[in-house]
């Protein structure tokens, strides 16, 4: 009886001791967060070669060669002005059959959605309040505004040159 | 107006043009301090080293390669008569040995006869990109690095500044974009830069076969209806970037005007090379010639008030001499037809352009071992020869036939240009007064 009663008490000791031991488990988690800010965070000057492949992958969703890259490259060593090369390359490349641009009527349907994909595809953030405001009131206002213009637009911003 | 009146508005007004500068449309707030000589300057940075004994000193193969044969091969530039033998310079003729036949003079009279020619002047350097350093900055810039903008304002950028020139009065034309070449368009020096940059064309590669392929398909938006509003979009992007702390992006300021006619000018330009129309002067057959004829385009279309030209073929002889005196003899051809197709073709230029040219270098005095076609020998520039170079003017306000200096009374520095240029345009103390020329530079002028 009182090998029995000895027995429980160790058992219930060892159990005690077990349970109370066990190391709770870390949970790991990310936080939900807003990746696409609104605040223009961009400092870094693109070099003409980043402006150009980047430009390129924007304009045709896709890679310029490395070729075409070098060439280009010269041509705007070619052209002091860079302002005016950039004018002149993107009306060449608008003007290339395989450029990949939402129709003026997928525009005017879901304008906000075009100025939001726009915003994000060009400047890598979302539009604040104020820009989405301007540019759906000078789509739904004037019916000369093509996607073409507002892409030119974009790619020759000053933060677009940024990153 | 009463007298009393009269007095009161006059006094008004001598009070308020003491105290009210004005403030020119170019963001200059006084007039310029002298009295512009031209309206236009075109400048040639002739031509690659250019060695003294076959240019002015008209030697031939005399002081090169010990063959007694004396001449003038540059004689739309230099008086003196052609070498009477031994004449591979000029263009081939089938039967005969390689260019044996002399290309005509374009004018009637030297721009010796008709300007001034400074015979020994001394460069600063002799080395390519510090030479054109030199030339376009009036600074020797010792602590200027090769593929680095110049560190000391250019003339463009003393231009745009002081006298108010726009981006279009202002063109720097290449014959290439190596040798850093079109980094000259302005400097990085902190009070000058980008702003008051000249617009640099190589038409050469603009124009070549990467230009037909990525700039010849370019649209021209209408001004109106297309243009407007895209800028319009860009300023509103521009300024929400700005309002975030965003840095405007540094370029040369050409207007929206001006950016369009620079844009339909490339555009015409691809159309008149496909038609073969682009201007060349009679023998076009290297860079420099052509690089000349697109010159001419450009001025054409633009009336700049200053013009540089940079012709460097002559460079070829450090593997060839015979090929130095041709391009040496197309490069005072080239010369020619510039002056006379500004005379007689751009009407807004005409007596009222004064052009300059001088080579960044010479060459030296004593050949390295390699020899060409004839069993010639070639020549670098690195010694005190290469030092010796000459400077012409030509155009309204320099003294015609008049020459200055001699071989052992060398006059002038190629440092000298850039004031030179500044008192043509009546903004030599500008410059003077930004306190950035070397020492010893002066207007030329002053040295006559």
């Amino acid at each position: 009886m009182q090998g029995s009663k000895r027995l429980l008490l160790i058992g219930l000791v060892i159990i005690l001791g077990l349970s109370s031991c066990r190391k709770e488990k870390d949970i790991y988690e990310v936080n939900p967060e807003e990746l696409q800010l609104v605040e223009t965070s961009k400092f870094k000057l693109k070099t003409v070669n980043q402006y150009v492949a980047i430009l390129y992958a924007n304009l045709f969703q896709e890679a310029l060669s490395a070729n075409k890259l070098v060439e280009i490259n010269r041509l705007f060593e070619a052209i002091g002005d860079d302002q005016v090369a950039k004018e002149i390359l993107i009306s060449n490349f608008m003007n290339d059959p395989s450029v990949v641009l939402p129709s003026d009527t997928d525009m005017r349907s879901d304008p906000e959605t075009f100025i939001y994909e726009t915003y994000v595809r060009f400047l890598i953030r979302r539009p604040t309040e104020a820009e989405q405001t301007y540019f759906m009131n000078l789509i739904n206002t004037n019916s000369d505004i093509t996607v073409e213009l507002i892409y030119f637009s974009f790619a020759i911003s000053d933060e677009y040159e940024y990153y | 107006m009463d007298r009393r009146k009269f007095l009161k508005k006059s006094a008004l007004t001598a009070a308020g043009s003491i105290v009210m500068p004005y403030i020119l449309p170019s963001g200059r707030l006084f007039a310029q301090t002298g009295s512009p000589m031209a309206g236009h300057v075109v400048y040639v940075l002739f031509a690659g080293g250019v060695r003294q004994q076959e240019a002015i000193s008209q030697r031939y193969l005399d002081d090169s390669q010990g063959v007694n044969i004396p001449g003038n091969i540059m004689y739309n530039m230099f008086n003196g008569a052609a070498p009477a033998a031994k004449v591979v310079y000029g263009t081939d003729v089938p039967g005969e040995p390689n260019g044996s036949a002399p290309i005509s003079s374009v004018l009637g009279n030297t721009i010796q006869s008709m300007g001034t020619t400074f015979a020994e002047v001394r460069a600063t350097t002799a080395g390519h990109y510090s030479g054109l350093n030199t030339l376009l900055t009036g600074n020797t810039g010792v602590t200027q690095g090769l593929k680095q903008k110049p560190v000391f304002p250019t003339i463009f950028e003393y231009l745009r500044r002081h006298a108010g020139f726009s981006a279009t009065d202002c063109w720097f034309v290449g014959n290439g974009i190596g040798n850093s070449t079109p980094l000259l368009d302005f400097s990085n020096h902190d009070t000058y830069g980008a702003q008051y940059g000249a617009n640099f064309l190589c038409p050469s590669v603009a124009f070549g076969a990467d230009g037909v392929e990525h700039l010849s398909n370019a649209k021209i938006y209408h001004p109106d209806e297309e243009l407007d509003p895209m800028y319009k979009m860009k300023y509103f992007l521009d300024n929400a970037f700005r309002s975030n702390g965003g840095i405007p992006v540094p370029n040369i300021g050409n207007t929206e005007d001006e950016k369009q006619a620079i844009k339909q000018f490339v555009a015409d330009m691809f159309v008149k090379k496909q038609a073969g129309q682009i201007t060349a002067p009679p023998v076009s057959d290297n860079g420099d010639l052509n690089t000349i004829g697109w010159a001419c385009e450009v001025m054409q279309r633009f009336k700049p008030k200053v013009t540089v030209i940079n012709l460097s073929n002559v460079d070829g002889c450090h593997s060839d001499f015979t090929g130095y005196l041709r391009n040496l003899h197309r490069a005072d051809h080239g010369v020619g037809f510039l002056w006379n197709y500004i005379q007689t073709q751009i009407p807004d230029m005409a007596n009222d352009t004064v052009m300059m040219v001088t080579p960044e270098h010479g060459r030296n005095l004593n050949p390295n071992p390699i020899l060409d076609e004839n069993d010639w020998f070639a020549y670098d520039h690195s010694d005190a020869n290469s030092l010796r170079v000459f400077t012409q003017m030509v155009g309204p306000g320099v003294m015609p036939n008049l020459t200055v200096g001699s071989e052992n009374n060398p006059i002038g520095t190629t440092m000298d240009n850039v004031l030179t240029i500044g008192e043509i345009f009546g903004i030599k103390n500008d410059i003077l007064s930004a306190g950035l020329m070397s020492g010893g530079a002066m207007s030329l002028f002053d040295r006559i």
